[in-house]
């Protein structure tokens, strides 16, 4: 290891990509031994561009970097053997997990970077086993990566550049292809390491995984708009939203109540707690909460008593039965290996169970017919579906289902215009497919589907990957949809989003544990049995229930942070509008 | 549709098979392979069958495993054997019906070839069940060298297979999962004629290959933020040794092959 007082430090680095696209503008940041930085920023903002510069991978066009001592550029010109000797002392782990595995065995590829750099063997052991032990998957070293989950591979990932002993980690949105699980798990890592006194530099579009950072920088194109503590950084609520960003939760409350800035929730929940109120019992009725509409006019979908395995494997789903009503929107819970995926490809008759049935528009999945016939009602969005994006461009891609269909070429048209124009893409319908932004990449093969014009849309965890601005596109669209009176069905990690559906239908280990509207679902009694299963729930319902364990009386169930704001104003008896903890506390 | 790929899957065990060093392991296997194709009569196979069988006890991988990665190729030679069986016309009519007639030599042809592949398929995948690729590939890398020194990438092209063996189970989920998106799209691989089947397969092509160049990208970021730097100045945390278990394993082989030999003379 080098001895070098600053890690990092950028002055004045400008980074331009082909084609004219500024990544990074007059960049100037440096980093202190230990510290834990966190950069902010949408998607297109420059930040993955940053993480490159800073660990040794790209070289800026203008400015000056230094690296764990060494000199790597100077005025734009790359020192490249400084560069080979500095990128020795530096860790990655970015995105995508699977790109970053180079071997079949957990325990080789955490030695792989070792070996690269020419250790002696027993060191290597010494380090692969230490390495496996701090990411918490000793008894994995003789796994196979490709059947670990996402969240398991990429703390192989973090132990592989651990095991080089890097003088800083960078971290370049390590969970955003994760499960809530799978990221809370790296974010413990993380804390360890910090801990431990690593250098962490970590990117991310999550708000709420900044919070624990000493510095928080947040980069708009290209440049760093605001830096600070996290306290100070989002206390700039309003300018994080025109970035692109949003707030953290404990800090969006505290600001609605006008209570202190804080972004821990516990902050927030002490303070409310700490407010004196009169005569509690009194005061104490439930909050009038809209109950959700749920039409009851016959099911569009019923899967009765489905079970189903992949050949050789474990229960996928076992024994599972419930019932959608047209135009219902609903959500499907679970922790990764619950059996969500494995519900929706039996609904769009990707799947047959191996007992029980499925009709989706009265039609039976079991026969050849009736799957072709449930083709035409379903529209099914996987995974990130821009990865089946090909045509040369917008338009021809959305096309390509109703040319299936062999639709006239004006119906076809018609449809294209239809579909672009609900997800917003209508000014880019020349655009190349592979030029869109990530969010644009997705509404695109949605289009795609929406052009099928399918009567139930299944999506599975439509927002994953996504960075806010996208994900808000998104969820607008599926609002626009839910007007319609599209059906939908949506596998969805976020319990927020879930709390919006009108149905919600909790799976775990490959059995249905809840159903229900949001309210009966995320309900006291169930409660422990979802924050057991790993699932947890809304965190303003969680705020509510924490109050009433501290004496408040019942909140009743507020499950955005619009209800649980109304009802905690309302319970103290004060509708002055935006600041009724303060305005309270200044009446008596 | 599921795409079942079992080639590259490793099976840990631990058992002298599995702990062979892998460059005299794939000598081993290349030397018992073309012995077994030199098989010809009764009681070579009858010695060879026996061979594999004790190399499978030895490597404490189950049989079922073993059948499973070669399943499809099995399917693939029934219907060799049936038409050896059936087109073969050399020796005796052993049984006609109608314009159908089975003779010795197909018989002998059917049962000869199909026992041959059958039994060179299960110590190929014994192979690939009992190494990891990371070994095959220092196997190569080691067997290759003589290619660097005369200026050839011997060293990459076993990291390039090695990479390959890594990314089949990632590429194999991928390609599933888009034939089934455009399959809903009503791009179907098994619907219409010949040409509409094709055609069908561009969307998936083309996404598929956005999506190899994707992994490149990310690979290549990969290796690059782990300092990879080509062969000159790597260690390897497995360092392959040539022991006694070597020297028994060649011992091993040497003697079937032998064996065999004689067997062939005698009968």
């Amino acid at each position: 290891m080098t001895s070098a007082p600053v890690p990092i430090r950028l002055s004045h680095v400008s980074l331009v990509y082909e084609g004219g696209v500024v990544a990074l503008d007059d960049v100037s940041l440096e980093v202190a031994r230990g510290e834990r930085i966190c950069v902010l920023g949408a998607n297109g903002s420059g930040k993955s561009t940053l993480a490159s510069v800073i660990c040794g991978l790209l070289a800026p066009d203008a400015g000056a970097v230094e690296l764990v001592g060494e000199r790597v550029c100077s005025d734009g010109r790359p020192d490249l053997e400084a560069y080979r000797r500095a990128r020795r002392n530096l860790g990655l782990v970015f995105q995508n997990p699977d790109d970053q595995i180079v071997t079949s065995v957990v325990e080789d590829d955490v030695a792989f970077g070792p070996e690269n750099l020419g250790l002696p063997r027993e060191e290597i052991a010494a380090r692969v086993a230490r390495e496996l032990h701090r990411v918490a998957l000793d008894d994995y070293a003789a796994a196979d990566p490709s059947r670990l989950s996402g969240g398991q591979k990429q703390r192989v990932a973090i132990a592989g550049a651990l095991a080089m002993e890097p003088d800083v980690l960078v971290l370049d949105e390590p969970g955003s292809l994760l499960d809530v699980r799978g990221r809370s798990a790296i974010l413990r890592v993380m804390g360890r390491l910090a801990k431990a006194g690593t250098t962490l530099v970590h990117v991310t579009h999550f708000m709420e995984e900044a919070v624990e950072a000493d510095r928080v920088i947040v980069l708009d194109r290209g440049r760093i708009v605001l830096e600070g503590t996290p306290d100070e950084v989002f206390a700039h609520g309003t300018e994080l939203l025109e970035l692109g960003l949003e707030v953290p939760f404990a800090a969006r409350l505290s600001q609605r109540l006008g209570l202190p800035w804080t972004c821990s929730e516990k902050d927030v929940v002490d303070a409310i707690a700490g407010v004196p109120f009169g005569d509690r019992t009194l005061l104490g009725h439930r909050p009038d909460v809209p109950k959700a509409s749920c039409p009851q006019m016959g099911h569009l979908i019923s899967v009765e008593h489905a079970s189903f395995s992949y050949s050789g494997r474990a229960q996928a789903l076992d024994d599972v039965s419930l019932e959608v009503a047209p135009g219902v929107s609903t959500a499907i819970i679970g922790q990764t290996g619950s059996g969500k995926s494995t519900l929706l490809r039996l609904l769009c008759g990707l799947e047959v169970p191996d007992s029980g049935r499925v009709v989706v528009a009265g039609n039976d999945t079991s026969t050849k017919r009736g799957r072709k016939a449930v083709r035409g009602v379903v529209g099914y969005v996987m995974q990130h579906p821009e990865r089946q994006l090909f045509a040369e461009t917008v338009e021809k891609d959305v096309a390509f289902g109703p040319r299936n269909l062999r639709l006239s070429a004006d119906e076809v048209s018609r449809r294209v215009n239809r579909a672009l124009e609900l997800v917003g893409l209508a000014g880019k319908r020349e655009a190349s497919p592979f030029q869109l932004s990530g969010g644009q990449r997705r509404l695109c093969a949605l289009a795609g589907i929406l052009a099928m014009e399918p009567e139930v849309l299944i999506l599975d965890e439509p927002t994953a990957g996504l960075d806010p601005r996208g994900r808000a596109m998104l969820r607008r669209v599926l609002g626009r949809l839910r007007e319609r009176g599209i059906t939908l069905v949506q596998v969805t990690h976020s319990m927020e989003d879930a709390a919006r559906c009108d149905r919600v239908v909790a799976l775990d280990q490959s059995r249905l544990v809840a159903v229900g509207t949001p309210r009966e679902v995320f309900s006291p009694k169930n409660e422990e049995r979802l924050t057991k299963g790993g699932l947890g729930i809304p965190r303003s319902l969680r705020v509510a229930r924490e109050l009433e364990r501290r004496g408040w009386p019942a909140l009743g169930e507020p499950l955005t942070t619009d209800e649980l704001v109304a009802a905690i104003s309302e319970t103290l008896n004060d509708s002055k509008g935006d600041c009724p903890l303060l305005n309270h506390r200044e009446v008596r | 549709m599921a795409l079942k790929i079992s080639i590259g899957q490793y099976y840990a065990a631990a058992s002298p098979v599995h702990a062979l060093d892998a460059r005299v392991k794939l000598w081993c296997v290349l030397a018992t392979l073309v012995a077994i194709f030199c098989a010809a009569n009764a009681a070579q196979l009858v010695l060879a069958v026996t061979f594999v069988a004790v190399l499978l006890a030895l490597s404490r991988v189950p049989a079922g495993r073993v059948v499973a990665s070669v399943r499809h190729l099995m399917a693939f030679l029934a219907v060799l054997s049936l038409f050896n069986l059936l087109f073969v016309r050399t020796g005796a009519v052993v049984a006609a019906l109608g314009p159908v007639s089975v003779t010795s030599g197909g018989i002998t042809a059917a049962v000869l070839y199909t026992a041959r592949f059958a039994l060179a398929l299960v110590t190929g995948s014994l192979v690939m069940l009992t190494t990891t690729p990371t070994q095959l590939a220092d196997a190569f890398d080691r067997m290759l060298s003589p290619l660097s020194r005369v200026g050839l990438p011997g060293h990459e092209i076993a990291m390039v297979f090695s990479l390959m063996m890594r990314f089949v189970p990632t590429l194999a989920d991928e390609t599933s999962a888009i034939i089934d998106a455009q399959a809903l799209r009503g791009g179907a691989f098994d619907e219409g004629g010949p040409v509409r089947r094709v055609r069908s397969i561009v969307p998936v092509v083309v996404a598929l290959l956005a999506s190899g160049l994707r992994h490149a990208d990310g690979l290549s970021r990969a290796l690059d933020a782990r300092c990879y730097e080509g062969g000159a100045g790597r260690t390897h945390l497995h360092e392959q040794h040539l022991s006694a278990r070597e020297a028994a394993a060649a011992a091993l082989t040497a003697s079937f092959v032998v064996l065999l030999a004689l067997l062939g003379l005698l009968f």
